[in-house]
């Protein structure tokens, strides 16, 4: 199972939590989970191409982009975290 | 960081542009006057509104309603400015003034609250050559990011290019919590000192800080191969209006 941060413009999905366990081997796999038990939440990550341009995914501090992507095998104990851009202050 | 008198002397000499007089950009031109920066300019349209006072820092309920300039102005001469270092701007950054604004200081502090303007500063900062730091806040979360003059890793890296449609953050639903913008505007302020001091250790390095967990994470970003702004491949070499076009913020 993998920990699942999730940024507060996605909470209102996770009923306000503000991390979640979700299986999965892959980031991809992970996000499927999410899409279970929190639907709704995998449109707000992805598009037709993959993972949306203003949000960015990282297993630990490393952003997929730079690993395998939506593919990024995962362990256990990994944590992912969700970076949307925001806009305010 | 601390400033030592010589790091003092050397700030005087040194400007910085303030994009947006929040809730980062009221705790950013303060935290610059403390350090002695020299010039600082302030740039905003807004005025000063009841709903802004628990996290812009700079005002209190005799300025409702005026110009958040004047009453930032105010505040930072109080605070003990170094005369004639506060310098305003009556606009917002703008597709015609945004090169021009960012060309004539040292380093550029960008806390807009809606993407047009974000990409838009990060566009004009990397064509005019400028150091540029961004913040953000939205509720619990905030992040910092600071851009090396024609600098990569950039902005655009991180987030490609303007939300859109129904899949954007929802800001409608958005707070901002005063401490939070507090801290990220400290952040910020932190790393334009830094910038202006020759520190280049910290650039393309994105602080994002959670209030509820009370947790600072750094992620090291790499420059994104096909990345329209700083990469071999970049398709951006002017400013463009038809660029800048989401809805704003109403947070």
């Amino acid at each position: 199972m993998a920990t699942v941060r999730i940024p507060t413009p996605l909470r209102v999905l996770t009923g306000g939590e503000d991390q979640v366990q979700a299986a999965g081997d892959t980031v991809k796999d992970v996000i499927e989970t999410l899409e279970k038990n929190h639907p709704g939440i995998r449109e707000r990550l992805l598009d037709d191409k993959g993972v949306r341009r203003f949000v960015n995914i990282y297993v630990g501090d490393e952003d997929i982009r730079f690993l395998d992507g939506l593919g990024t095998v995962l362990k256990s104990t990994d944590e992912i975290s969700i970076v949307p851009a925001i806009a305010g202050g | 960081m601390s400033t030592s008198n010589p790091e003092r002397d050397a700030l005087q000499h040194k400007s910085a542009l303030v994009v947006g007089v929040g809730g980062l950009g009221c705790p950013v031109a303060l935290a610059l006057v403390e350090a002695g920066v020299g010039r600082i300019l302030l740039c905003d349209d807004d005025l000063v509104d009841s709903t802004n006072l628990h996290r812009q820092i700079l005002f209190s309920e005799a300025d409702i309603g005026q110009d958040k300039l004047d009453a930032a102005e105010r505040a930072l001469y109080r605070a003990g400015a170094l005369p004639g270092s506060i310098q305003l701007v009556r606009s917002r950054l703008l597709p015609e003034n945004a090169r021009e604004l960012v060309r004539g200081v040292d380093v550029v502090l960008e806390g807009a609250d809606n993407f047009a303007t974000k990409f838009l500063c990060a566009d004009a900062c990397w064509l005019e050559q400028r150091p540029v730091v961004h913040g953000a806040a939205v509720r619990l979360r905030a992040t910092v990011l600071s851009v090396a003059a024609l600098g990569a890793p950039c902005y655009r890296c991180l987030f490609e290019d303007l939300p859109s449609g129904a899949a954007a953050p929802n800001c409608a639903e958005a707070g901002v919590l005063g401490p939070v913008v507090g801290f990220a505007g400290a952040l910020m302020a932190d790393r334009a000192l830094s910038v202006l001091l020759g520190d280049a250790s910290l650039f393309g390095s994105l602080v994002s800080y959670d209030a509820k967990t009370d947790r600072a994470r750094e992620h090291t970003l790499s420059a994104r191969a096909e990345c329209a702004l700083c990469s071999s491949e970049r398709s951006i070499d002017s400013i463009s209006y038809d660029r800048y076009t989401a809805p704003s913020c109403a947070a």
